[in-house]
């Protein structure tokens, strides 16, 4: 575990230890027997729900469990009212706590969520909240962001609106806290992918040209931040940026972002005397990218050669690589 | 004996948390002092390995160091507080002091002058409502101080609020800091190229000393060159950087003192939250250095108040006091400079100025506390002033929440490190510009501008800071500020504004043949004053110096290994963790359990 230090144990503190674990061993075991038996004979009663509990405080990682837990809660549903379901929440919400990223807590609670009694929007907000916190403490919990977009569908459903918007805010936020956070930068092409196939974008031009100037600001501040360059190169193939901007804004977009880059470039060699290896990867899509959409003829002087080279010499663990697009590419 | 008028205790206070979670928590118990809870020993003992004299930052912490590693410890001081140079003091305890200095009883400290309104005594606030601090000083999150502190456990007895807000002043007003990655990354007004500056000379500077290609061209070169020529900042950002993070004093700093210091602010910044520094509740340096003689009486230190040294033999070993008591000093005299009697020939010389400023206002000041916290530094940087300092003037701002003054009341701590007569020119240009600043950001006056406040297309509020410098401009503060106390005074030091206490301070003259028969104090080895330095920086590294020189190395320098009861698996030790830790998913791994790794067995 992250941050605490090892203890070194005497002999006597160590078979103390082992005593008690033997224990607590024995008893874990009768315990899984128990619950396993209950399950075999098929018996749903609050009372085996007791057994189940008790199991997985222990060990959450028991999916087993988890499944006869909800067949349980199935065959007993019409006895079972609102208060069960809100205290069925606040156990996942005590085991996640202690552990964060089981799978099968997450699970569970989703499907309580989905079966819960007032399972109404307001549930799903109070989820929201809850989902906030969390990447509060974590913004880079894969689990959260994952759960996330399950909530939001959820409250999308039955609200019956779009939340793009706001969750486009969202990731903006988390962005300015943590420019590194990979999966912030993920849900906005998410988002913005789903925000142009639904039609939710009022202006559509000038979403773009925010987004310009944000990554272009993300670019200076964050130069060897891979998650930066990233989303660049999937903003800027991107078919409906071409489609929206049109060719004079989108030529104008690329050569900006090269006449940047190659000064983002360019003040590396010279305070390191190392040249970017981003850099140099993203100017050869830009390049490639002007070929494609006629802004370059086929004729014209390509720089990529150049770059490919140098970037042979600067991140030579893909040196093959390099070469092999060279060859292939641009042979003479 | 005892000044009766004096503020109560850290055992006298209820602590406001209890020690640990669980099934064995137990409430904190602080142990006593004599001369405060405990009464003065009527008699001290025959033989000692060490006697300590004055019981400041470094000779408490040294005492606690001392006792823990076995060594027998008589620790004394001729005031009837404890703390010395470190002293957090009332009003009337201040007062007391000024006169000593006045007439001589306190050497190295000069020049003090000292107003006081009569508010305080006869009327709305009593002396002891205030707990004023000789020496202020803040604690950086990663400092070897801290590190001592959570070792010995003297933590526990102090209570730490965080202080985030860091202002500089430039062009009349206080801006307050940018400088982690998501302020740089939201900030409006930077440039694109100067946030890349920005963002490579932090990056820098975390590791500086393993760059050595990068910096050691410019190593007798003053920073500031080094920053202009090779990260192209500029001044604002090279004023911010050396001045309010890094707290140096002129900008004639050379490039591995300044990147120390800026480092030691950024690296600080995280350690337990978005913020580089604590400072103590109830008084700085004055609790801390109380703190850790309680720690050095818990590991057997015999503690005397009212006790002066008059003279130590080297050839008998015996010590001398004033009551015509004498103790056997085995081992080694340590002495403040501040507690020498007469015939004392031997002292280090002091040559150099530190000028302080203190003042207590009838003013809230919260508009410059980041929110749950009670203290701001502001800096003022060289040609900042109307008066065209050359040094740069140190302000520390502590507010009531602080519990070192009565609610709607302010202690503002100014110092420089200017020789001379225009140091106190300085401090008074500093004052007040502060005094101008506070008027007018609680007035009421300004009044609602809409274009002062504008928002962002993202919803961010911003504000047009050119606007607001035009209102204030034209503002005539109607008001005056209430002051309650002013106190000037000028502190002698040894160390250079600017460097460590220099070791051969401490070589003591054994030779007795060199001895001056005269002499009250051959043979006796002196602390260092306090320096200019608002931080603890010093006060680790004088210790260990003295320590070495007595025990023989400094190894086991608060090597303590507390023997609990309950050291049994499932209770948590958390104190180690806040140190090595520095892992993202700390927030949420902090609620398991611990690991354990036993002894494998053959």
């Amino acid at each position: 575990m992250h941050g605490t230090k090892r203890k070194q144990w005497s002999k006597e503190a160590l078979n103390r230890k082992r005593l008690n674990d033997v224990k607590k061993i024995k008893d874990y075991r009768k315990l899984v027997d128990k619950v396993l038996t209950l399950k075999e004979s098929q018996v749903y009663d609050l009372k085996s729900l007791k057994s189940t509990t008790e199991l997985l405080e222990i060990n959450p990682e028991f999916n087993t469990a988890w499944n006869f837990r909800r067949d349980i809660i199935d065959n007993i549903r019409n006895e079972l009212d609102s208060e069960f379901w809100d205290n069925e929440l606040k156990f996942t919400m005590k085991t996640l706590k202690r552990f964060p990223k089981v799978y099968w807590i997450w699970n569970h609670r989703v499907w309580v969520l989905s079966h819960h009694v007032d399972s109404s929007i307001k549930i799903w907000q109070k989820e929201l909240f809850i989902v906030n916190q969390m990447l509060e403490l974590d913004s880079r919990n894969y689990h959260g962001w994952h759960y996330r977009r399950i909530v939001i569908q959820n409250m999308e459903r039955l609200g019956n609106k779009s939340l793009n918007h706001q969750e486009f805010q969202y990731t903006t936020e988390k962005i300015n806290q943590n420019i590194s956070n990979f999966s912030a930068w993920h849900q906005r092409v998410q988002l913005i992918s789903m925000m142009f196939d639904h039609d939710e974008i009022a202006n559509k031009l000038d979403l773009l040209k925010d987004e310009l100037d944000y990554i272009t600001n993300a670019m200076f501040t964050g130069a060897d931040d891979q998650a930066v360059w990233d989303y660049i190169c999937w903003f800027i193939e991107y078919d409906n940026v071409f489609k929206t901007l049109e060719l004079k804004e989108y030529t104008k977009m690329l050569n900006d972002l090269q006449t940047n880059i190659v000064m983002i470039n360019d003040d590396d060699k010279d305070f390191s005397g190392k040249e970017n290896p981003w850099c140099l990867k993203v100017l050869i899509l830009i390049e490639n990218l002007q070929c494609k959409r006629g802004i370059k003829k086929s004729d014209d002087v390509l720089k990529s050669k150049e770059w490919l080279a140098k970037l042979i010499e600067v991140d030579p663990l893909r040196a093959n690589r390099y070469r092999y697009l060279l060859d292939s590419q641009y042979h003479e | 004996m005892l000044s009766p008028e004096r503020r109560p205790s850290m055992a006298e206070r209820r602590p406001s948390f209890f020690n640990s979670t669980g099934p064995n928590a137990n409430p904190l118990i602080v142990p006593h002092l004599a001369g405060i809870e405990d009464p003065l020993p009527e008699t001290t003992p025959e033989k000692v390995d060490v006697l300590i004299v004055g019981s400041g930052m470094v000779e408490s912490v040294l005492a606690a160091a001392l006792s823990w590693q076995g060594s027998t410890v008589l620790h004394i001081d001729k005031n009837d507080y404890y703390g010395d140079t470190s002293a957090t003091l009332t009003v009337d305890q201040i007062k007391r002091w000024v006169d000593q200095i006045n007439n001589g009883s306190i050497p190295f400290y000069e020049n003090a002058k000292l107003y006081v309104s009569t508010l305080i005594g006869s009327g709305k606030y009593a002396s002891k409502d205030f707990g004023i601090d000789l020496s202020p000083k803040i604690l950086f999150t990663k400092s070897d101080l801290l590190s001592i502190l959570v070792k010995s456990r003297v933590h526990q007895y102090l209570e730490f609020q965080s202080l985030s807000n860091f202002h500089t002043y430039e062009n009349d007003s206080f801006e307050k800091l940018t400088n982690t990655k998501q302020e740089i990354f939201a900030d409006q007004k930077l440039p694109l190229m100067t946030k890349r500056n920005l963002m490579k000379f932090i990056k820098f500077v975390l590791n500086w000393d393993k760059e050595p290609e990068i910096w050691k061209p410019y190593a007798n070169r003053s920073m500031a060159e080094f920053l202009v020529e090779k990260f192209r900042l500029e001044k604002p950002q090279v004023f911010e950087l050396l001045f309010s993070i890094g707290l140096c004093y002129n900008i004639d700093t050379k490039v591995p003192e300044a990147l120390q210091r800026i480092r030691r602010y950024l690296s600080s910044f995280d350690v337990y939250g978005p913020f580089p520094v604590l400072y103590s509740k109830y008084g700085g340096a004055g609790e801390l250095s109380q703190g850790f003689c309680r720690s050095a009486a818990v590991g057997g230190a015999t503690y005397k108040l009212n006790e002066k040294l008059v003279s130590y033999n080297p050839t008998t070993n015996v010590a001398l006091f004033s009551d015509g008591s004498k103790v056997n000093v085995v081992e080694k005299v340590i002495m403040s400079p501040t507690q020498i009697s007469e015939d004392s020939k031997n002292v280090p010389k002091q040559p150099y100025q530190i000028h302080r400023l203190t003042c207590i206002v009838e003013k809230d000041c919260s508009t410059w506390f980041s929110e749950g916290e009670s203290a701001a530094i502001v800096v003022f940087p060289p040609g900042s002033l109307k008066s065209g300092n050359k040094q740069v003037v140190q302000a520390f701002i502590l507010g009531s929440g602080s519990e070192c003054c009565p609610s709607g009341t302010c202690i503002w701590y100014l110092s420089t490190t200017e020789q001379g007569v225009r140091a106190e020119l300085d401090l008074d240009a500093a004052l007040e510009a502060m005094e101008l600043s506070i008027i007018r950001e609680t007035s009421t006056d300004i009044g609602d501008d809409e274009d002062i406040v504008q928002f962002g297309s993202n919803g961010q509020t911003l504000i047009n800071s050119v606007k607001l410098g035009k209102s204030f401009k034209e503002y005539v503060p109607r008001e005056k500020l209430q002051f309650l106390f002013k106190l000037y005074y000028t502190q002698r030091t040894s160390t250079p504004p600017f460097e460590v206490v220099d070791p051969t301070l401490f070589n003591v003259n054994k030779d007795t043949e060199k001895f001056d028969p005269e002499a009250s104090d051959n043979g006796v080895l002196y602390t260092s004053m306090p320096s200019a330095e608002i931080s603890y920086d010093e006060v680790v590294t004088a210790a260990k110096v003295l320590y070495e020189k007595i025990v023989g190395s400094d190894d086991d320098f608060f090597d303590i290994d507390f023997e609990d009861e309950d050291d049994l698996p499932g209770s948590s030790q958390d104190y180690e963790n806040a140190i090595e830790d520095d892992d993202e998913d700390m927030g949420i791994d902090k609620s398991e359990s611990a690991e354990f790794v036993g002894e494998m067995e053959i």
